[in-house]
């Protein structure tokens, strides 16, 4: 079926290749068939993280976006780069009448957009979803360039992508080994495990660490249900990321050693635990991220010698 | 030919359970009361036995019959058992006990066999509490139960007079109704308040349904005063509750003051489920399957139902907490989940009968 959904696209893709096309229009396969936009896109509104990331990586600052989850405003790494932005929804809920009234001449949208949106938003203007499974190594790239070309500006994206390459490429020859880590949020009941697919755990994988979910994260999710106590030991290996949303990181540290089971992991003993921001860690996509993320671990690495 | 063998085993099981409860109901209460606590004991072990690590009940068991020497030998059980296991049983005692007597005493003081902690908003009332607490800022435990005491006395008095407004407070499922509106009212403002605000949705899933994993013992010692204060009056209050089950006009005759009777035994229930929800958030329907069990073997006197709420609550909270940990490794249920499975079919039941017990 997949095979089949493909052949359809590269069959349509290669028609639209070989048509003439109107000098100032790009056409995009994307994953509701082919979009046609404009070349250079000047009013453009991001329904995802990942999308403002990218355009604004590009140098183009979108007219509105989306909150990050849990908060009021764009995440916090992008605030500087974004400026005074209109919010037009949340990661869940797009306000379609917000996003019509900027008059955008581009959308972009999550790969994982619901089709009944996509038709209304579609309406509005060339609405791009990237055809990307989530959740792969590479989701991230493959989505940024999918925005990058959209906007027009694959090169900047992909210049990004290439620093983002090279950021890692350092930290992995700093990182002496194998060292294994995971990625956790803390609740009082347990530890929420992210799967090892997830946007930041992929940077992890890349800067040379194997990232171990202790099997806790089923097929094709992005974390884990709360780990009893009893089983933390499973994300006891050399490296503990926790991930703290508005807490402060220190704060969230101390409230988690209150507990005698995550008192005693041997990665707390020895003092391996780094906290990280959660908007940017769990939430956020895209190669400034991917930038922030890398310099969150190399001054972790740094420290820690 | 399995589900057959299965149906087949389960109604032998069935027969025998019922077999047993006649044997005991027919036996005099005492004895009754007796097989009640030697069954909390063998759940209690139970429970120290099984959890959803790695230590299972062949390794649980080894490490209890010599606790001090697995601390050398078996430090992950001894751990284990000490630290989480222990600490979740003293809890699920408490908030069983206290959950259960609550229940007995608001259905005798409302006369109203549906009248539940959890149903009448008492739970969602402290929980709500708590969590306009922690939005504000407050953190430190001591603060939580004082909270939590006192947005069940909010709820608690909130649906009473809910009910008692139009002044036809004798219609049991007219003061459910209540009670469910203003559940549901609470709910929602606590869902907005966790919709809002991440940091605060974290710690506060914790209060939308209730749970034992993750506290700690030491948090049972700040409940202590006001849970004493409470066994006293219930002590106190159960003469006088006896009487006005006989009628309001008997009990002043005796020489007892029905208002004044009736507005301790709030305040004893807001005491309670305050602080059994500000240590386990709020666990459904506990207080309506204790008092009616309790009932069945010990008859309608509610000084013998309090008596058979002493174990029964902490067999249905322990048990509860058990099964929680077993079905879902490596993660648990939480317990609120299972009481309500246990609960909701009870509530049924006692509503389809013909006519409703007037107690």
């Amino acid at each position: 079926m997949t095979s089949l959904r493909r052949f359809c696209m590269t069959a349509t893709g290669i028609a639209a290749l070989s048509a003439t096309l109107p000098a100032s229009a790009t056409t995009l396969e994307t994953a509701f068939g082919s979009v046609e936009v404009d070349d250079d896109p000047t009013r453009v509104v991001t329904l995802y993280t990942g999308a403002l990331d990218t355009a604004l990586t590009a140098g183009m600052t979108p007219l509105g976006a989306v909150a990050t989850r849990g908060g009021d405003g764009v995440p916090s790494y992008l605030n500087d780069a974004a400026g005074d932005i209109s919010i037009v929804g949340t990661p869940r809920e797009t306000n379609i009448e917000a996003v019509a009234a900027l008059k955008p001449d581009l959308i972009l949208a999550s790969p994982q957009l619901p089709e009944a949106q996509y038709q209304l938003l579609s309406r509005i203007a060339p609405t791009v979803v990237p055809d990307v499974t989530p959740y792969q190594m590479a989701s991230w790239e493959q989505e940024a360039r999918v925005y990058g070309k959209a906007l027009g500006r694959l090169d900047a994206v992909n210049e990004a992508i290439g620093t983002v390459d090279a950021q890692a490429q350092e930290i992995r020859e700093d990182v002496a080994g194998s060292s294994t880590a995971s990625l956790i949020r803390w609740m009082p009941q347990g530890a929420i495990v992210m799967a090892p697919q997830i946007f930041s755990n992929t940077l992890l994988t890349r800067s040379g660490f194997t990232v171990d979910d202790g099997d806790t994260v089923k097929q094709g999710r992005p974390h884990s249900d709360p780990l009893s106590l009893e089983n933390l030991s499973r994300i006891d290996n050399d490296w503990l990321f926790l991930a703290t949303l508005n807490a402060e990181g220190d704060e969230a540290y101390q409230a988690a050693k209150q507990s005698p089971a995550f008192e005693r992991l041997d990665v707390v003993q020895q003092d391996h635990v780094i906290t990280v921001d959660g908007q940017l860690w769990t939430s956020a996509s895209g190669p400034m991220a991917a930038q922030a993320i890398l310099d969150d671990i190399d001054t972790a690495m740094r420290e820690m010698k | 030919m399995t589900s057959f063998m299965n149906r087949h085993a389960d109604s032998s099981v069935m027969g025998s359970l019922r077999a047993c409860l006649r044997a005991a109901t027919s036996s005099s209460p005492v004895a009754t009361w007796g097989l009640l606590m030697i069954l909390l004991a063998v759940i209690a072990l139970l429970s120290l036995l099984f959890g959803a690590g790695d230590v299972g009940p062949g390794r649980a068991w080894q490490a209890l019959s010599d606790f001090d020497a697995a601390a050398m030998h078996d430090s992950e059980a001894h751990f284990v058992i000490g630290e989480l296991r222990l600490p979740r049983l003293g809890i699920g005692l408490v908030v069983g006990i206290a959950l259960g007597i609550a229940g007995a005493l608001l259905q005798a003081v409302t006369r109203n066999p549906l009248a539940e902690p959890g149903l009448l908003g008492v739970s969602a009332g402290s929980a709500f509490a708590v969590t306009l607490a922690i939005l504000w800022g407050a953190d430190a435990a001591t603060l939580r139960i004082s909270v939590a005491q006192l947005g069940a006395l909010g709820g608690c008095l909130c649906v009473l007079a809910a009910a008692r407004l139009q002044g036809i407070g004798n219609d049991p499922v007219r003061l459910i109704l209540a009670g469910a509106i203003l559940s549901g009212l609470l709910h929602s403002l606590s869902s907005l308040i966790l919709l809002f605000d991440q940091y605060t949705a974290d710690e506060i899933r914790f209060w939308v349904v209730g749970s034992l994993a993750g506290r700690d013992a030491a948090d049972l010692m700040p409940l202590a005063p006001s849970l004493a204060l409470a066994a006293l009056l219930t002590v106190i209050l159960a003469r006088p509750l006896a009487a006005l089950a006989l009628g309001e006009h008997v009990a002043i005759g005796l020489g007892h003051h029905p208002r004044m009777v009736r507005l301790l035994v709030i305040v004893v229930v807001a005491l309670l489920v305050g602080g059994a929800t500000a240590i386990a958030g709020p666990v459904a329907f506990v207080g309506l399957v204790v008092p009616f069990a309790a009932r069945a073997l010990a008859g309608p006197d509610i000084r013998r139902t309090l008596w058979f709420c002493l174990p029964l609550g902490p067999i249905v909270v322990v048990s509860a907490d058990i099964v929680s940990r077993l079905v879902v490794p490596p993660s648990e249920l939480p317990l609120g989940v299972i009481t309500a499975l246990i609960g909701a079919p009870v509530l049924i039941a006692v509503v389809r009968r013909r006519r409703l017990p007037m107690l």
